[in-house]
């Protein structure tokens, strides 16, 4: 069926967002067929987010587990995380599709400012759906999306986390369906989004693919990515996917007391946001709080390709809870000067995990974004 | 027959409750009220933490329940009782997930086990083929509805695939009183009625006796949801307070 990974996925939205998603499919497929999209897109990358980014040899960190590790330096893109990527593609579309104005979803504000900026490139209104909760934890990121031009909006229903903000970027998107574009932040939603956002980001795994080989002289054994949503980590593994390499994703598992992030570890397949995947979920059914110190993995649901690659036993999913986060966050900070947000700290976090049962082995961690947004909620955890 | 029910009142008016509020044993004594009140079937909506189509006062009336305790073993002790209780068809409203998470043939058969007479989901997916042929194996009615952008394609897959009524959805956007409804809605009314012998209701935004006239002017039905629901959660007593309200939207 349509916009099915194996069991996961579809379209479970409401049927005035039915024109829409078929318009958007519409214009992906023709899009993804035209050389002229792909070169902007490039361009784009190149000339405004800075791409390639490095695949940097960590090597005091390397050495403090006995491992080979390469940080993929997503950090080091224009504003600060993979979100851009994303960002590019989806309003290179929106243009194409003669939308007016732009909505989208943020938890941890990545993908907010990422797409404040674009619509700042572009001189498109923008209106970005946050949580309060992650408003207050996530304030420096809610300043630059204002710097920006785009409206913030503060959202207090539910968990005022990532979750009630999508569902109010959805409403939103119900309501201005003619003239708005709903520029969704990772790979979740419904057909065609986490195919298409999947597409946008690739990129970070072609570059990572090649630049391994080119200083390795061979795959890596393992690529491990965090995952809220998961769109950083479908985006650096599509590109090892047919190799023989270990694919790793590693969700939050909060303060490990039972709310945590970690849709495919503890969830049960059901329907969010318009697909269906693993979502953490109650026996009536009801979407279970969630907690996470990283905003960006404080999400139940999960994208459908990851719920797939998991059913499939082609990627693993380990857990890292907030105090292993944090504890990554200074590692990195002492050991290789480099700050990851809490989101990729989790990542980080886990090589402590797989340094115990490998040795001496490869491995790419796909930093997704810079830390410097998540020094307050450092210093409140304590140095 | 919910087909039959609105057909058969000459002012067919469909309140819209949410089940669990103030509690379930409430809700039951409202549906009763409702229906001496004249209501042509009722809908009852099943609390969900992530209504995302639905606006702020269908919202707090899920986030309520919930709160209240709600639970679907709690509905299925109370949901005989409910349809034992009156002539008119009870319709239920669910996002798809609760449905789900119980399986969904086998919580269906449970509702129609229980009496209830269709089912409305407003997240079904695209293709919802399976799941009405489902439905009508059950022996439910699955209510499909019709926004004001389906297009004309769409609008046949959809009427093919629904029984009971087509809701008409008069606006794009979510659930929630309009002062004013887009004049549309006429023609799109018109529009399905060529395509359909079903009834077709109209729903979202409809919150006074005079938007109910002007709506049954050209549709079979009218759902009224949000309005209720406001004066439900705002009054001492919720019953008395659906009965008045309810009779306040006018007489056959």
């Amino acid at each position: 069926m349509k916009g099915y990974f194996g069991e996961f996925g579809g379209q479970y939205v409401p049927e005035t967002l039915i024109p829409a998603l078929d318009e958007l499919e519409q214009a992906v497929s023709d899009s993804f067929r035209d050389e002229i999209f792909w070169d902007e897109f490039s361009s784009y990358m190149r000339d405004y987010v800075g791409r390639p980014t490095p695949l940097t040899c960590a090597k005091r960190l390397s050495a403090h587990y006995g491992l080979d590790v390469w940080l993929k330096r997503e950090d080091l893109n224009h504003t600060g995380s993979h979100k851009i990527n994303n960002a590019i593609g989806q309003i290179l579309l929106a243009r194409r599709m003669k939308k007016e104005r732009i909505i989208a979803e943020t938890g941890a504000g990545q993908h907010g400012v990422a797409t404040a900026t674009v619509c700042a490139l572009f001189g498109m209104p923008c209106a970005v759906y946050m949580g309060t909760e992650d408003i207050r934890r996530q304030h420096i990121n809610v300043e630059r999306m204002r710097l920006l031009g785009a409206e913030v909006i503060p959202v207090e229903s539910g968990t005022a986390t990532l979750k009630d903000a999508t569902s109010e970027a959805i409403r939103d998107w119900v309501t201005n369906v003619d003239s708005t574009y709903y520029l969704l932040g990772s790979a979740v939603g419904s057909h065609p989004y986490p195919h298409m956002v999947k597409m946008f980001q690739k990129i970070i795994g072609e570059e990572a693919h090649s630049q391994i080989l080119e200083k390795t002289g061979k795959l890596p054994d393992a690529v491990i990515a965090s995952v809220g949503g998961g769109s950083n980590a479908i985006g650096v593994f599509s590109a090892f996917i047919d190799d023989p390499v270990e694919l790793i994703g590693v969700e939050a598992y909060g303060r490990g007391n039972g709310k945590n992030g970690a849709s495919i570890n503890f969830g049960i397949p059901g329907v969010l946001h318009g697909a269906r995947s693993h979502l953490l979920q109650d026996t009536s059914g009801q979407v279970l709080d969630t907690h996470s110190i990283a905003a960006g993995l404080d999400y139940p649901g999960v994208g459908p390709e990851h719920s797939y690659l998991s059913t499939i036993k082609r990627a693993s999913y380990r857990l890292v809870d907030d105090s292993q986060a944090l504890a990554a966050f200074r590692l990195l900070n002492r050991l290789e000067g480099i700050a990851p947000a809490l989101e990729s700290s989790h990542a980080i976090g886990y090589l402590e995990q797989y340094a115990k049962e490998h040795e001496k082995t490869t491995v790419i961690v796909n930093l997704s974004g810079r830390g410097d947004k998540d020094i307050h909620t450092v210093l409140e955890e304590g140095l | 027959m919910i087909s039959d029910a609105i057909r058969n009142k000459n002012r067919a008016v469909i309140p819209y409750i949410t089940a669990g509020l103030p509690d379930l044993e409430t809700t039951g004594e409202i549906i009763r009220a409702l229906s001496d009140a004249g209501a042509a079937a009722i809908e009852i909506g099943l609390p969900f933490s992530d209504p995302m189509a639905d606006g702020p006062v269908l919202q707090k009336a899920s986030h309520m329940a919930l709160q209240a305790g709600f639970t679907m073993e709690g509905l299925m002790e109370n949901l005989e009782g409910w349809t034992s209780s009156t002539d008119i068809p009870l319709i239920i409203m669910s996002y798809i997930n609760p449905i789900m998470r119980g399986g969904m043939k086998e919580t269906l058969e449970s509702f129609r086990g229980e009496g209830v007479q269709g089912v409305i989901i407003p997240d079904l997916p695209a293709d919802a083929r399976d799941l009405f042929n489902l439905c009508r194996g059950i022996g439910i009615d699955l209510i499909r509805l019709v926004a004001p952008t389906t297009t004309v394609s769409r609008k046949k897959e959809v009427i093919s695939g629904c029984r009971g009524f087509v809701y008409a959805v008069s606006v794009k956007g979510v659930t929630g009183a309009r002062t004013a409804l887009p004049e549309e809605v006429s023609s799109q009314v018109k529009a399905i009625k060529a395509m359909t012998d079903l009834p077709v209701c109209v729903g979202f935004g409809v919150s006074t006796a005079r938007q109910v006239d002007d709506m049954l002017a050209f549709a079979d039905g009218v759902i009224v949801g949000s309005h209720i629901m406001a004066v439900i959660m705002d009054a001492p007593d919720p019953v008395k307070a659906a009965y008045d309200c309810f009779r306040e939207l006018g007489m056959e």
